[in-house]
């Protein structure tokens, strides 16, 4: 059937198929979790009840145990029903926490109005949908663990309140072989230290919690991310996780969503630390200790200042994937332009000009020898002509041409590589900054971070393609191609509907830069060769 | 075996992905068709690293122009074409035109695939 296709209806084909797969992607893949979560709220809530009631198993410590962990689940002892009350409440500025009966951060919001979600209650980093909660404590011993799941913490203060200064909370646990005392000093910023001490050694094991489930989507990381001994990071995706990973001598232990972090860090002294999985393979990072350790915890958005404030080499745990070497980079420079203007959207046009400025002098020489090939026209019209339907042949005729006269408009392979890491480094960026939520610009465009809800920019950007490729002269050689090229800013317009509008932005802007070039470049040479004639004459 | 997965990448952007780029490329061969021509006649490795090279030459600071392969190779000619099974009938389909002692230069034959 294909073969008696003719290119166009095959080429009508492909965009008709490929649209159909991002549609279905769209329809299928994406995840909906705020649907998920309404129609299991009940469900959902009594399992979590069942679930901390269990004793949860700690992590395999020797790669020999690995598979028994699951069966361990099952050590379920009847528990102090008291376990999920709240022994301690945290109040500061920024945030509110509450310690359980377990001496886990049962909750921990967020109060900041920039976050507030669309009912108006603030973020809760603690997500009730998953069991293991900050600062939770597993021992290796089995019956020891099924005990201390019992067993509640005594508290020295029921409420803390943090204003001026950090504040110390202490919580004791007595169990039959050893008493755990955990000593947390709450800070201001969201970081806290804790010390924790067991009066006889035990192995076990003490943990950020699970992710912070506020903001997820496919697009962005979530799951664990590790700075090992040698500096380097390593992520563990949600549903990646094998269970039995384990990193010596890490300096930081997180757990992400797109937005949110809670992690551990100690630069200085370095942890042990010990993967597990949950049953949907997410990666459940714990840190061993047999007595003693103390290490510093923060809880919070991912916000670059404030992590900077904190270490800077807390940074490292905003991550941009693969491409983070560069996005890095362009978020400090996109949140040092808008130190300057106050607004994204007008940064992202300014740095798009910015780098236009820099690659003038590049665009510049070929627009040079574009003009001169203007007077050539007519050679190249003869050997379109002559080669027609032989694409090599016809190339490097031209090719034999433009070295004759000392001129070659195209612009190369290179530069147009080069666009394509910035331009994922700019759609990470506006993805994965907190910085850029609800980044506004001018009218409707309250967030830049999602997509155009009126569609405007993506037109707007197709628009603009159009145009610049109406004024970009090129040599097709292969009438297939032309063809392609001529529907490419629909394909695009299409394209960039679900991608952020700040984006669509940058794309949009770059298209008019390059337009606006073109017309600039062009008036100078009418006027040059205008005053040539007018001497001539 | 890597060298026809890169060949089919490679055949594959020439395809549907050089739109993007509006047919920019400086050379001839293009930097694409330079490299298939590379991994077709060029020992793998080498064959990414000259045409890593030649992507980064393809910008406006450098002339462009007319840019064959080169490949080192003894003088065994006999391996290369001459010894198909039918020799009477075999087609060209690269011209190794000798640069110097063991190079020469890669030039594919004009004809429609």
């Amino acid at each position: 059937m294909l073969d008696n296709m003719t290119q166009q209806q095959r080429m009508v084909l492909a965009l008709v198929l490929s649209f159909i797969f991002f549609i279905a992607y769209d329809f299928f893949l994406k995840p909906q979790p705020q649907a998920i979560i309404d129609q299991n709220k009940s469900v959902q809530t009594s399992q979590v009840v069942q679930h901390n009631n269990k004793a949860a198993p700690a992590p395999a410590m020797s790669t020999a145990a690995p598979v028994e962990q699951k069966q361990q689940t099952t050590v379920a002892p009847t528990i102090v029903s008291s376990n999920s009350q709240i022994i301690t409440t945290v109040n500061a500025k920024d945030f509110r926490l509450s310690i359980d009966a377990l001496g886990r951060i049962s909750s921990y919001e967020v109060m900041n109005e920039k976050f507030k979600s669309e009912d108006g209650s603030y973020p809760n980093l603690v997500s009730p949908l998953f069991a293991l909660k900050p600062l939770e404590v597993r021992f290796k011993d089995v019956t020891l663990n099924g005990e201390a799941f019992q067993k509640a913490y005594t508290t020295d203060s029921v409420e803390v309140t943090l204003d001026g200064g950090p504040q110390t909370v202490i919580l004791k646990q007595a169990l039959s072989t050893t008493e755990v005392t955990k000593k947390i000093t709450f800070y201001e910023n969201g970081t806290y230290d804790i010390d924790l001490s067991l009066t006889t050694p035990q192995d076990y094991f003490v943990s950020p919690g699970a992710r912070p489930d506020i903001e997820a989507d496919m697009y962005t990381f979530k799951g664990a991310l590790i700075q090992k001994a040698d500096g380097t990071i390593e992520t563990i995706e949600d549903g990646d996780a094998e269970g039995n990973e384990v990193f010596m001598g890490a300096s930081i232990l997180s757990a992400n969503d797109k937005y949110y972090t809670t992690a551990l860090y100690d630069f200085e002294d370095r942890f042990n630390i010990f993967v597990s999985k949950d049953h949907e393979d997410r990666a459940l990072g714990f840190i061993k200790g047999t007595q003693n350790i103390s290490i510093h915890g923060y809880m919070g958005a991912k916000e670059y200042d404030k992590l900077n404030t904190i270490d800077e080499r807390l940074t490292n745990i905003i991550e941009y994937g693969f491409f983070t070497f560069l996005a890095k980079p362009v978020f400090l420079f996109l949140k040092y332009i808008y130190s300057i203007l106050g607004n994204w959207g007008w940064s992202i046009v300014a740095i798009t000009l910015i780098i236009r400025f820099v690659l003038y002098p590049l665009t510049y020489k070929g627009m040079v020898s574009m003009n001169k090939l203007k007077e050539l026209a007519p050679k190249i019209k003869e050997i379109q002509k002559q080669y027609k339907g032989e694409p090599q042949k016809m190339n490097a005729k031209m090719m034999e041409l433009y070295k004759k006269h000392n001129a070659n408009p195209m612009g190369g392979c290179l530069p147009m590589l080069m666009q394509i890491p910035v331009f994922f480094a700019i759609y990470r960026v506006l993805l994965n900054s907190i910085e850029l939520k609800h980044a506004e610009w001018i009218l409707w465009y309250d967030d830049l971070s999602v997509m155009d809800p009126y569609y405007v920019l993506p037109i707007l950007m197709g628009a603009s393609m159009f145009w610049q490729q109406k004024i970009t002269p090129t040599n097709f050689t292969d009438p297939m191609q032309e063809k392609i090229m001529k529907f490419l800013p629909v394909i695009f317009t299409f394209f960039f509907m679900t991608f952020p509008a700040g984006l669509t932005l940058y794309w949009f802007v770059n298209n008019l830069f390059s337009v606006a070039q073109q017309y600039y470049v062009n008036a100078i040479f009418d006027k040059a060769r205008a005053a040539k004639e007018q001497a001539a004459s | 075996m890597l060298k026809q997965v890169a060949l089919s990448f490679l055949n594959f952007y020439q395809k549907f992905l050089t739109v993007l780029g509006f047919g920019s490329c400086r050379f001839y061969p293009t930097c694409s068709e330079y490299a298939k021509w590379q991994v077709e006649k060029n020992n793998f490795f080498k064959a990414i690293w000259f045409t890593a090279l030649r992507i980064l030459r393809c910008n406006q600071l450098f002339d462009g122009g007319i840019d064959y392969p080169v490949i080192k190779m003894k003088r065994n000619l006999c391996k290369i074409a001459l010894c198909n099974e039918n020799k009477n009938s075999f087609i060209v389909k690269f011209w190794l035109v000798p640069k110097n002692r063991d190079y020469y230069y890669v030039i594919k034959s004009f004809q429609k695939d």
